[in-house]
């Protein structure tokens, strides 16, 4: 038979790119920030890398057989999708957490959306934001050589320049998330990417530089330019590991060039916005998030000009082809404004809300404490701030080392005389983590109410404790110590323990015992 | 001076040096000759000749059916066999001349047809060179004298020589410069003198370094002709980007290179309208490479018209015993067509046959486009070829106007570079092609 050959459409010769190799690249120029980030916080930082590897891979896997799609874990994306999420969690993280951030990005934000190329926002930072909201105490509490500390920013924005050290900022050896403290091992991946042309310099240049502009505009602004202020600005909060990294997210980042440079000028003034004005020192993954959001309207504006676009209406009418030309420029000035003032108004009503909403939230506060305050003081007129420096070493040599006394204040009839006390109490050993109740007791050692400022436990078993029924067992009792049974409370110290929630019971009844322990080094000191 | 370019483009191997150093051979065909009767764009020509007609090499044997047609001679002297279909490298039957080869390669007199450059007319010219059945043999088959027919003939500023040969693995242009610089050179005084306003420029790839001093040398003294120095890219000699590089003018879709005051043709277009009006030769024969990595002897031949391609493989020594081609492409490996068979005539555009042991298109297979824009970055023509292929697939055809679709050249970058492998020249070109026979209706 005569010979045949493979056809098809042309060109006939293919570039050795592939999407896998892309991706191994990321991975690659993520190597550095990766082993630093295990090697600066431990084990378990390896340990949740390892998971959000692995169950984003599986997640991708699980979703693709179930949704009767081809499955592509081979294209690698999976694995930096779960690379980037690993960098950008606290190290303290439980493994759970780990694992459920890695089903958000993969299966919310990915898969669901159509997989590969289809997702609207950084799957990562998705995930991260989703972790922030969700869990915002464990997302942001680090520990670093075994103290729990603020971030480097935190401590900027709280005390100023003079508590940063920005040699350690620039090595990494600060608090922070796994990958994001080392500036130089992110700026060695980031200039591999840029050399192997796996990003383009625009958007990570556009992004630091808007940004430092904007800073250095402000601190102008505000007392003098600061050269270690933007240093500090510049190196802390994941600024770096954004930049490089995931703000250059192919699929959620414009692919015009034009639309390049717009979306890292957005990026800097979102994130110099988040920052400066925002309730925290971070503001890098909401900022390229919010700016993903954008990427389609950017896109349709920076359309490039087809190559020689309105030729023919040059040589054929000069005057025409300049007037459509004009038109041209002013829609895509409308909307490059348009743009500019919905992520000005964005950033400004996030930063403002905060604001705003500042003094009501501690005005609600100190108001709930007052009421708290009179529920368990009924007699009192006034309340006067009582020091209570001295309540840690009390308790702990009394054997409370759940317990803390965050607030006491001293409770004054109409005369002004001290009827009694008030302290607030919190126990770190409540079944949902820790719990807080105010505790009234007067001079003569009568505990006269208890009432909860935070409770979190399960409902219908340790919510229980909120009833009535369980807090007055405490109240008009004059005793030594609180003990609670099982078996129905006969003597004055007894307390029926709540069905199926005893470790609840437990906890409230330390923390009325360490209220009435440090109620008797007050008196017992008075007297 | 600077090397001239464009932005975007690609740096696909070159694949050159297999027979970039191989000087041209002439072949001469053994069996018959095949001659369909669309070599060219335009009407099909109408055949002059019947079954059992004798002719001889050079003499007419179909006629230009109109103003964009051309005609078409035999290259070989013998009987004309049969007028039937046959297959030719567009991978659809096309009617066509048979002609049995007697052998002799009996030849008409061409000397009776030389006439004095200086006694002709302009239009005299014009007619010898659609006499000759000259198309551009770049590939396209655009009739060369109709190019050379341009409404705004007073505004012709630049005749421009294609010598950018920017296709890899293609040397047929260059064996031509650097053997024939003179007929190029004569050729394109010719088409100038066509002019009252025309300059020349050759325009070469800095590849082709001979050729460039080659030329540089040889016209040194005339003020007419300018040889251009391009940076090696492709699609350098598309005929669009090539304008733009050589003069900054833009052309597009809806316009024709004359509406920017240039013509623009191939090398070998060129020294065939140099033969045809100096040595009064038709188009009978052009320069081909048989290449690739499955050839035992890659060459440049002079082949006639008409002569099959499987005896063009043999004359470069067959393929390799250990290689047999998964592919063979008539033309180069960007814009070129693939072959499934060999069993068909080579043809006036037909530049290279060009043998692959390894298809790299069925080595991959399409995924996701990941929008890392390398498509965009490259589009010589600006235009942005992920969204007008998602656009394409979905049927769009209003939004694949409204973003450019139309100024697409296909010439390939975009499926060159694309990690995702996806077909974006091949989606786009589908839905270029559908709204194109929407219009001619």
């Amino acid at each position: 038979m005569e010979q045949t050959f493979k056809i098809s459409s042309s060109p006939h010769v293919r570039d050795d790119g592939t999407t896998t190799g892309l991706m191994a690249d990321v991975i690659i120029a993520l190597m550095p920030a990766t082993i630093f980030g295990i090697y600066n916080f431990g084990y378990h930082a390896l340990f949740l890398v390892l998971t959000c590897i692995v169950s984003c891979v599986l997640f991708e896997w699980g979703c693709q057989v179930l949704f009767k799609r081809k499955v592509t874990v081979k294209d690698c994306s999976a694995i930096v999708t779960g690379l980037l999420l690993a960098l950008n969690l606290s190290p303290d993280v439980p493994v759970w957490m780990a694992i459920l951030g890695s089903a958000f990005a993969i299966v919310i934000v990915k898969q669901l959306f159509g997989g590969l190329g289809q997702n609207f926002m950084n799957p990562a930072l998705g995930a991260r934001c989703f972790l922030l909201i969700s869990f915002a105490g464990q997302m942001t509490s680090f520990t670093y050589d075994g103290v729990t500390t603020a971030t480097p920013l935190a401590e900027l924005k709280a005390n100023g320049v003079s508590a940063i050290n920005l040699l350690d900022m620039f090595k990494g050896t600060i608090p922070g998330t796994i990958g994001e403290t080392s500036v130089i091992c992110i700026l060695v991946g980031g200039i591999y990417l840029i050399v192997k042309r796996v990003i383009s310099p625009i958007i990570p240049l556009m992004y630091i530089g808007t940004f430092a502009v904007l800073i250095s505009v402000y601190s102008a602004a505000n007392g003098g330019f600061d050269p270690t202020y933007l240093a500090a600005h510049l190196c802390g909060g994941g600024l770096m590991l954004g930049a490089f990294f995931m703000a250059t997210d192919y699929v959620t980042s414009p692919i015009t060039k034009g639309g390049k440079y717009i979306f890292g000028a957005l990026l800097g003034l979102l994130t110099f916005l988040f920052r400066i004005f925002g309730g925290s020192a971070e503001g890098v993954s909401y900022s390229i998030i919010f700016a993903n959001l954008l990427v389609p309207l950017i896109e349709k504006v920076t359309m490039p000009k087809s190559f020689g676009q309105g030729a023919e209406l040059l040589k054929a009418e000069g005057s025409q082809a300049g007037s459509s030309k004009r038109v041209d420029k002013k829609s895509i000035a409308i909307a490059v404004a348009a743009i500019l003032i919905i992520t000005c108004v964005a950033g400004f009503a996030l930063g403002y809300v905060y604001d705003i909403t500042k003094e009501p939230i501690a005005q609600a506060e100190q108001n709930a404490k007052e009421e708290a305050y009179k529920a368990v003081f009924n007699g009192a007129d006034s309340f006067e701030e009582y020091d209570c420096s001295d309540a840690a070493d009390v308790l702990k040599a009394a054997g409370f080392d759940s317990d803390v006394i965050d607030e006491a204040v001293a409770a004054k009839d109409s005369s002004g005389e001290t009827v009694g006390y008030v302290f607030l109490v919190t126990s770190n050993e409540a079944y949902g983590g820790s719990l807080q109740l105010a505790m009234g007791i007067t001079t003569d050692g009568t505990v006269n109410g208890i009432s909860f400022l935070s409770l979190s436990e399960t409902a219908g078993l340790g919510m229980e404790a909120d009833k009535d029924t369980f807090k007055e067992q405490f109240a008009g009792k004059k005793v030594d110590e609180f003990k609670y049974t099982k078996s129905g409370a006969a003597a004055d110290n007894e307390i029926d323990a709540l069905s199926g929630a005893t470790i609840t019971t437990n906890a409230v009844t330390n923390a009325v015992n360490s209220g009435i322990s440090y109620f008797k080094s007050i008196e017992g000191g008075n007297n | 001076m600077g090397k001239l370019t464009f932005p975007g483009g690609i740096h696909p191997n070159e694949g050159k040096k297999l027979t970039m150093d191989k000087p041209v051979v002439e072949y001469l065909p053994k069996g018959d000759c095949v001659y369909p009767l669309s070599q060219h764009i335009g009407a099909p020509a109408v055949p002059i000749v019947k079954k059992g007609d004798r002719v001889l090499a050079g003499q007419k044997i179909a006629e230009a059916a109109g103003f964009v047609s051309a005609n078409i001679h035999a290259s070989i002297s013998g009987t004309v066999k049969v007028i039937e279909p046959r297959m030719t490298s567009s991978g659809s039957k096309v009617n066509s001349i048979v002609i049995e080869n007697d052998g002799l390669f009996e030849s008409v007199d061409y000397s009776q047809n030389k006439m004095e450059l200086e006694t002709l007319y302009r239009d005299d010219v014009r007619n010898i060179i659609k006499e000759a059945g000259i198309v551009g043999m770049g590939g396209a088959g655009f009739p060369a004298n109709v190019k050379l027919t341009p409404k705004n003939e007073d505004e012709i500023d630049y005749i421009i020589v294609n010598g950018a040969e920017c296709e890899p693995y293609l040397t047929s242009d260059y064996r031509r410069m650097i053997e024939e610089p003179e007929k190029l050179i004569h050729g394109l005084e010719i088409c100038i003198n066509l002019f009252d306003n025309a300059k020349g420029i050759i325009a070469i790839e800095d590849n082709k370094h001979e050729a460039i001093k080659l030329l540089r040398e040889l016209t040194k003294d005339n003020d007419k002709i300018t040889i251009n120095e391009l940076k090696t890219k492709y699609p350098q000699g598309a005929e669009r980007q090539l304008i733009y590089a050589n003069t900054g003018r833009y052309v597009n879709s809806k316009m024709l290179p004359a509406d920017a005051g240039c013509i623009v043709h191939n090398v070998d277009t060129v020294v065939a309208i140099y033969e045809a009006v100096v040595e009064g030769k038709p188009l009978i024969s052009r320069i081909v490479t048989v290449t690739g990595d499955a050839i035992k002897e890659p060459c440049n031949l002079l082949v006639r018209t008409g002569t099959n391609c499987q005896e063009l493989i043999e004359a470069a020594g067959g393929f390799k015993d250990d290689k047999m081609p998964e592919k063979i492409i008539a033309g180069g490996p960007m814009m070129g067509k693939a072959l499934y068979t060999l069993d068909i005539p080579s043809v006036k555009g037909l530049s290279a046959l060009l043998c692959m042991t390894h298809d790299e298109v069925t080595k991959y297979e399409p995924s996701n486009c990941i929008r890392c824009g390398r498509c965009v970055s490259v589009c010589p023509g600006r235009v942005v070829p992920s969204l007008l292929a998602k656009y394409a697939e979905h049927g769009n055809i209003d939004a694949f106007l409204a973003n450019h679709g139309m100024e697409c050249c296909e010439c390939g970058c975009c499926s060159y570079i694309c990690p995702a492998k996806r077909h974006l020249t091949q989606t786009i070109a589908g839905t270029r092609k559908q709204i194109l026979a929407s219009k001619k209706k």
